[in-house]
């Protein structure tokens, strides 16, 4: 099982024309290129519509990919560079929101202030956040320290096997039923969530 | 929903399925919406632990990429332009083909032309080239010859039966070195092998002709 194998299995689906495999790359990782593009601008909305140029950009250099690094490696160097990109033309235009930079906090929060959607998206998003934790407060400590230790530290499942002392096949079964508790909550608050926010959209 | 294929999915959500179950899953997940969805909320569960900051989880991003994925052209389908591109690299490849050849033709010519010019029967059969050795070989002194052949003769004369054919060495060497240009490496180590093994003493053998014939041909 080597590293990148499922990622790899989705673009080589999208490479033959499987625009759904696509779909599935972009679910996997439009947090963490939202969260990696926000280092560039503080605005989420307009960390939102880097991250879907780059996305675009990505779908189309899949063809060029040949898989020599990491799709996340190469689709977070895309990210980047579109950041840059977006923060030069930004910073060229005569307009500019970032006037008050000078206070980050202010800067902050009339960023989040452009964002027509985001006093409802900010309580929509609290409101995941706080399920998912009381979820993981619910769950058995097993189950808990196994999805803590991937989700967060970022730990292998031999890695996790290694630290709390059973087989690798173990870990796999805690992380699965781990996600299957804080899913069971999540689904019924997501689809009402992700209505609202369709209906936002 | 299958308990296993869940299963799988969260273990290929964390790269951590084998790539032949990895391909098969991938086929699944990318045509079921409900399998689909499960993986988002993995994504989601994921982002929620970290607490990534400003990172919105209900975002309508993966929807608006998706909707601007389908206006793009299918990847599968844009080998049209690969192909064109592959055309023109193609057509410029047979330019460079035919101007390569035609480099090898030029070469050749020029080099035909210098050797006819160094020694003008250096391009000739070498039974024939050994026709004005002979001639040399019978101006040479001491040596016994039959009547003066035609210059331009491309027949050999026969030594009569008895008389040893003598070919000054150096001569010799000098057609070495003017054949090296035209013969294979193996004939041509050969063929020097032979007249380093012949004795000098002994030029007006006929073996190391023979020799040298048999190694060129």
């Amino acid at each position: 099982m080597g590293a990148d194998a499922s990622d790899l299995s989705l673009v080589r689906r999208v490479q033959r024309g499987d625009k759904g495999a696509f779909d599935a790359l972009v679910l996997k990782y439009q947090h963490k290129l939202v969260k990696l593009v926000m280092r560039y601008v503080r605005n989420p909305a307009e960390a939102e519509d880097i991250a879907q140029e780059a996305f675009i950009k990505a779908y189309r250099a899949l063809p060029q990919f040949r898989g020599d690094s990491a799709f996340y490696t190469w689709l977070y160097r895309i990210a980047i560079n579109t950041a840059k990109n977006a923060v030069v033309s930004r910073d060229r235009s005569p307009i500019g929101y970032d006037l008050d930079r000078s206070s980050d906090e202010s800067y902050d929060m009339q960023g989040r202030m452009k964002d027509s959607e985001t006093p409802e998206a900010l309580v929509l998003t609290d409101e995941i956040r706080s399920i998912v934790n009381t979820a993981i407060e619910a769950l058995p400590e097993d189950l808990r320290t196994a999805i803590v230790l991937r989700e967060l530290e970022g730990l292998s499942y031999e890695e996790i096997a290694a630290t709390m002392d059973c087989p690798v096949g173990t870990v796999r079964s805690r992380i699965f039923r781990a996600r299957e508790a804080i899913d069971q909550r999540l689904r019924e608050v997501f689809e009402g969530g992700l209505g609202r926010a369709e209906e936002l959209g | 929903m299958n308990e296993e294929l869940d299963s799988q999915l969260s273990a290929m959500f964390d790269d951590e399925l084998p790539a032949a179950e990895c391909d098969l899953l991938a086929r699944r997940l990318s045509r079921d919406t409900h399998l689909q969805a499960r993986w988002g909320r993995y994504a989601v569960m994921g982002a929620s632990i970290r607490a990534e900051r400003g990172v919105r989880l209900n975002a309508a991003l993966a929807g608006k990429v998706n909707v601007a994925i389908l206006a793009e052209p299918t990847l599968g389908a844009t080998a049209v332009p690969q192909r064109t591109r592959a055309a023109g690299f193609g057509w410029r490849q047979g330019v460079a083909g035919v101007a390569v050849a035609a480099g090898v033709a030029g070469v050749a010519a020029v080099s035909i032309f210098w050797l006819r010019a160094q020694a003008p029967f250096a391009a000739a059969p070498f039974t024939a080239r050994l026709a004005p050795l002979a001639q040399t070989r019978a101006a040479a002194p001491g040596t016994v010859s039959n009547s003066p052949a035609p210059a331009d003769s491309y027949v050999v004369p026969r030594a009569p039966a008895g008389r040893a054919v003598v070919v000054p060495i150096t001569e010799l060497a000098n057609y070495v070195v003017a054949h090296s240009e035209v013969s294979s490496p193996v004939a041509r180590r050969n063929l020097l092998s032979a007249f380093m093994t012949s004795d000098p003493g002994a030029a007006g053998t006929e073996e190391p002709l023979e020799a040298a014939r048999i190694n060129a041909q």
